[in-house]
C-alpha cells in the first residue's frame, strides 16, 4: 500500500524567508500522525502543500502516491480542516451537508446526518452561532463523510476548550476506526496528541528533527544520569540529542536502536513530552548539536 | 458548486429581485403615463405649429425623476461591482472559508468560473433589465432633448451599462482575489471605476471615431437660426450659439468666429456692427437675442466670416455605444482572466 | 459492556493499560466467558484513542488465551480468570468492608486509603521475594 505521505528535500521559500527546509519523510499508512513543533516551524505549510493549497518551491512531495496538484480524484481522497475549522458563517448546519453532498461524489449522506445528530447539532442552526467546539465538529463531520483515505487537520483542538477538545478527538478517533482512515494533526502542544498519535514528527524552524512511530521512538531514547563526564566518553553507538552539565553531574538524552548497554548511569524512558522538548531545545541551540537529524524510524 | 454560488448569493438575489420588481411596477407605470400625455400634448400643440413651450413645460415636469433614475441607472454597475464583486473571492480568503470549499471534490478552477460566471451574469442582466426599462421610459424626453450624448445620457441607456456592469463586477472580484480583503477590495473598485469613467467618457468616446465638421458662413440667414451671440473674453470673441449642426449630433468643440485666414474677431474689428459693445463694455458672456442678431449677421456677411463646428454626427451613436460597451467587456475578461491565473498560479 | 479509560501519566504503554483493565474486569467477575469486547470504533469514540492501540490490545488478549476474534462479529472473551469470582470471595471482601468503615472512621480519605494499600501491598510483595 502507498505510504501516506513521502517527501523528497521539500521546501518552500516565500522570498528570502524558508518556511520549509529540506523535508524528507516517509509516513507508512494506517497511523494517526502527529505533526508537532513551535508556532511558526511551518507546520501549516507542510500541510498546506499535503493537501495541494501551496506549492513547494523545492523538493517533490506524494501524498497517498500522487502530487497533491488538486485534481478532483485527488481532492476526493484527501479531507483538509484548515485551521481555526472555518465554516461559512451564513449557512445552515444542513447546508453544509448539502455543500458536502453537492460537491462530493464519494459523499455518505447517511453517515453526515448520523454524526451530527450524534453530535446534537442543530441542522438549521446557522454556524456562525455555534460555539468554536460545535464548529470544529461540523468541519470534521464534512471533511470525514466525503469518505476521505488521509484526513489532514491543522491545528484542531488549539483553540478549543479542554471538554471540546476531547469531544472533537472521540469523533476524529471514531472516522478513523470506522472508515480506517489516517490521519495527520498538527498542534504545537504534545499533550493533544498524545492520546491519539502513534506516529511522530517534530518540526523546528522548519526542518524535520524526528520522525517515526510513537511506541519505537518511546523504546529507543533514555535520559541518562550519571557523574560529570563529556559526551566523547559514552559508549559508541548512542546518539546524544541533549546533554546537560552541572558541576558534579551530566543528564543526556541518548537515541539507540540497539539495546542499551550498562554503564554507570540511571537510565529511564522519557514522556513524550520530554522526548519532543529535548528536540526543540536541541534544534534552537545549533552550537551544541552533535549531528544531523536523521529521518524516521523504522 | 452552482447550488453553494447560488446558496450564498441567495440573500442578494433576492434583495435584486424585489428591487428589479418595484423598479420594474414604478417605470412601467409612470412611463405610461408619460408617454401617453406626451402623445396627447404633441397631438394638441402639432397643428398649432409651435411646440416648444410645451415641449419645454413637458421636459420641466418629468426631468427631475429623469435625473433620478439616470443618477440610480449609473450608480447601480458600480454598486453591484463594489457588494456583489468584492466579497465574492475576498470573503473567502478573508474569512478562510475557501479552505473548505477548495477541498471538496471540485476543482479551483470551476470553482471561480461558476461564482464568476453566475453572479456576473445576474449583475449584467440586472443592469441591462434596467438600461432597457429607462432608455423606454425616457422615450419621449430624449426626443424632446434630441441629445443622446450628454454623458449621464450616453451612460444610462442603451448597452453600454452592461459593460460597466461587468467591468465593475470583475474588477471587484479581481481586487477581492488580489487583496485577500473585501474592504479596501470595495474602496478601491470604488475609485478604479469612478475614474475610468470618467478617462473614457472625455478620451475615449470623443476620439474613437473621426470627427466631422461644419463651417458656417456668418450670413443673415444663418444668424436667422442661432438663438444668440455670445461675447466673451472681453470683446475679443465672438460665439454664434446653436448653430444649425445636423439633427443629433453631438458638438464638440465651437470656436469662436474667424475670418477667411483663421484669425479669431472682437467686436472691435467690425464697431458699426455691434453698436454698444466696445472693449471697454461687458466682460464674457453679454448676450444679445431676438432680431438684433439678423441684423448682426446682415452686417457681418460681407466680411467673410466662418464659425467651423466640430461635432460626431447622430449616426456615431450606436458604434460609440458599441466600443464603449466592447472596451469594457475586453477589461472585464483581462481581469477574469487574471483572477483564472492567479488561482492556478497558487496552486503549481 | 466494559468501559475503559487511559491513564497518560500512569507510564505504562496504552494497549498494555486496556489489557490490564480487561484482567482487572475478569478477576472482579464484571466480565465473563461469552461476553462481548466493544469494538475498536465503540471504545475509541468513548476514550479518545487511537484506535492501533485497542486493536493491538486485543490481539494481546487473544495471544493470552482471554479472547478470540470471530470475523465480522466481534472480540469474545473465552475463558475466566482462575475460578475468582466475587461470590467465592465474598468472606474476603467483606473484611475488607470493615476495614474501610474503620479506616474511614479513622479519618482516612480515599487518596490516603489508597497511599495505604499501594504502599503494603508494594511492601508485602517485596517481602515475599
Amino acid at each position: 500500500m502507498n505510504a501516506i505521505l513521502r517527501a523528497q528535500a521539500l521546501g518552500k521559500k516565500y522570498g528570502r524567508r524558508e518556511a520549509l527546509t529540506d523535508c524528507t519523510l516517509e509516513i507508512p499508512p494506517g497511523h494517526v500522525v502527529g505533526l508537532v513543533g513551535p508556532n511558526g516551524a511551518g507546520k501549516t505549510t507542510l500541510l498546506k502543500i499535503a493537501c495541494g493549497m501551496l506549492a513547494p518551491t523545492s523538493g517533490r512531495i506524494e501524498v497517498l502516491g500522487e502530487e497533491p496538484n488538486g485534481a478532483p480524484a485527488h481532492l476526493a481522497k484527501v479531507g483538509y480542516v484548515a485551521q481555526e475549522t472555518p465554516t461559512y458563517a451564513s449557512l445552515t448546519v444542513a447546508d453544509h451537508l448539502t455543500l458536502g453532498a453537492r460537491m462530493n461524489p464519494r459523499w455518505d449522506a447517511k453517515l453526515a446526518s448520523a454524526r451530527v445528530e450524534q453530535l446534537g447539532l442543530d441542522p438549521k442552526q446557522k454556524a456562525g452561532k455555534l460555539s468554536g467546539g460545535q464548529r470544529a465538529q461540523l468541519a470534521l463531520t464534512v471533511a470525514v463523510a466525503k469518505r476521505p483515505e488521509l484526513l489532514i487537520l491543522d491545528e484542531p483542538v488549539a483553540s478549543l476548550d479542554p471538554l471540546a477538545r476531547r469531544g472533537f478527538l472521540r469523533h476524529l478517533m471514531e472516522s478513523v476506526a470506522e472508515n480506517d482512515t489516517s490521519a495527520i494533526l498538527s498542534s504545537h502542544l504534545v499533550s493533544d496528541l498524545e492520546r491519539v498519535c502513534d506516529y511522530l514528527v517534530v518540526l523546528v524552524t522548519s526542518r524535520v528533527h524526528l520522525a517515526g512511530e510513537t511506541e519505537v521512538l518511546l523504546a529507543q531514547h533514555y535520559r541518562l544520569v550519571c557523574t560529570r563526564r563529556a559526551e566523547s566518553d559514552l559508549p559508541p553507538g548512542l546518539d546524544v540529542i541533549w546533554a546537560e552539565h552541572s558541576d558534579r553531574q551530566s543528564t543526556f538524552v541518548v537515541r539507540t536502536e540497539a539495546e542499551l548497554p550498562t554503564g554507570d548511569w540511571s537510565a529511564e524512558h522519557l514522556e513524550l513530552e520530554d522526548l519532543v522538548l529535548s528536540y526543540m531545545e536541541r534544534a534552537a541551540a545549533p552550537a551544541r548539536r552533535t549531528t544531523t537529524p536523521t529521518g524516521d524510524a523504522r | 458548486m452552482i447550488w453553494l454560488t447560488w446558496r450564498q448569493f441567495r440573500a442578494q438575489a433576492i434583495a435584486i429581485g424585489a428591487l428589479l420588481a418595484v423598479a420594474t411596477i414604478a417605470l412601467v407605470i409612470t412611463g405610461l403615463e408619460m408617454h401617453h400625455s406626451y402623445a396627447a400634448d404633441l397631438a394638441a400643440c402639432t397643428p398649432q405649429g409651435d411646440c416648444d413651450s410645451t415641449f419645454r413645460e413637458f421636459q420641466n415636469s418629468w426631468m427631475p425623476a429623469l435625473g433620478l433614475i439616470q443618477l440610480f441607472l449609473i450608480v447601480t454597475p458600480a454598486l453591484m461591482g463594489i457588494f456583489w464583486g468584492a466579497p465574492l473571492i475576498g470573503r473567502e480568503l478573508e474569512t478562510g472559508t475557501h479552505q473548505l470549499a477548495w477541498n471538496q471534490t471540485v476543482t479551483r478552477t470551476r470553482w471561480l468560473a461558476v461564482k464568476l460566471a453566475g453572479v456576473g451574469l445576474v449583475a449584467v442582466a440586472t443592469a441591462g433589465i434596467l438600461s432597457y426599462l429607462l432608455t423606454w421610459w425616457a422615450g419621449p424626453l430624449d426626443q424632446i432633448a434630441g441629445d443622446r450624448w450628454q454623458a449621464m445620457t450616453f451612460a444610462s441607456r442603451d448597452i453600454v451599462p452592461l459593460g460597466y456592469a461587468a467591468f465593475a463586477f470583475a474588477l471587484g472580484a479581481t481586487l477581492g482575489l488580489l487583496l485577500r480583503r473585501t474592504l479596501p477590495a470595495m474602496a478601491i473598485t470604488l475609485a478604479v471605476f469612478i475614474g475610468l469613467q470618467i478617462l473614457v467618457a472625455t478620451t475615449f468616446r470623443p476620439n474613437l471615431l473621426p470627427s466631422s465638421s461644419a463651417t458656417f458662413p456668418i450670413n443673415e440667414s444663418i444668424a436667422s437660426q442661432v438663438h444668440g451671440i455670445e461675447i466673451r473674453h472681453g470683446a475679443e470673441a465672438i460665439y454664434f450659439v446653436g448653430l444649425p449642426v445636423p439633427p443629433g449630433a453631438w458638438v464638440m468643440s465651437a470656436p469662436p468666429i474667424e475670418d477667411a485666414s483663421g484669425q479669431v474677431v472682437g467686436t472691435g474689428a467690425h464697431p458699426d456692427c455691434f453698436p454698444g459693445f466696445g472693449p471697454a463694455a461687458g466682460a464674457g458672456g453679454a448676450k444679445s437675442v431676438g432680431p438684433r442678431i439678423e441684423q448682426i449677421g446682415a452686417c457681418l456677411a460681407s466680411d467673410n466670416l466662418h464659425e467651423a463646428v466640430t461635432y460626431q454626427p447622430a449616426s456615431h451613436y450606436w458604434p460609440l455605444q458599441w466600443a464603449e460597451t466592447g472596451l469594457y467587456v475586453v477589461l472585464a475578461a483581462a481581469l477574469a482572466g487574471t483572477c483564472f491565473w492567479w488561482i492556478r498560479r497558487r496552486r503549481n | 459492556m466494559i468501559d475503559f479509560h487511559l491513564d497518560a501519566r500512569s507510564g505504562v504503554a496504552p494497549y498494555l493499560q486496556i489489557v490490564g483493565q480487561v484482567r482487572q474486569a475478569l478477576l472482579l467477575g464484571l466480565l465473563s466467558e461469552g461476553d462481548k469486547l466493544p469494538t475498536v470504533k465503540e471504545v475509541v469514540a468513548k476514550v479518545a484513542i487511537n484506535p492501533n492501540t485497542v486493536s493491538k490490545a486485543y490481539r494481546e488478549l487473544e495471544y493470552l488465551g482471554l479472547a478470540a476474534a470471530k470475523p465480522g462479529v466481534g472480540t469474545f472473551i473465552i475463558r475466566s480468570l482462575g475460578d475468582a469470582s466475587l461470590a467465592a470471595h465474598a468472606p474476603l471482601q467483606q473484611e475488607l468492608r470493615t476495614w474501610l468503615i474503620k479506616a474511614r472512621a479513622a479519618g482516612l480519605t480515599e487518596p490516603g486509603i489508597d497511599a495505604m494499600f499501594q504502599n503494603t501491598l508494594r511492601e508485602s510483595a517485596e517481602e515475599e521475594k
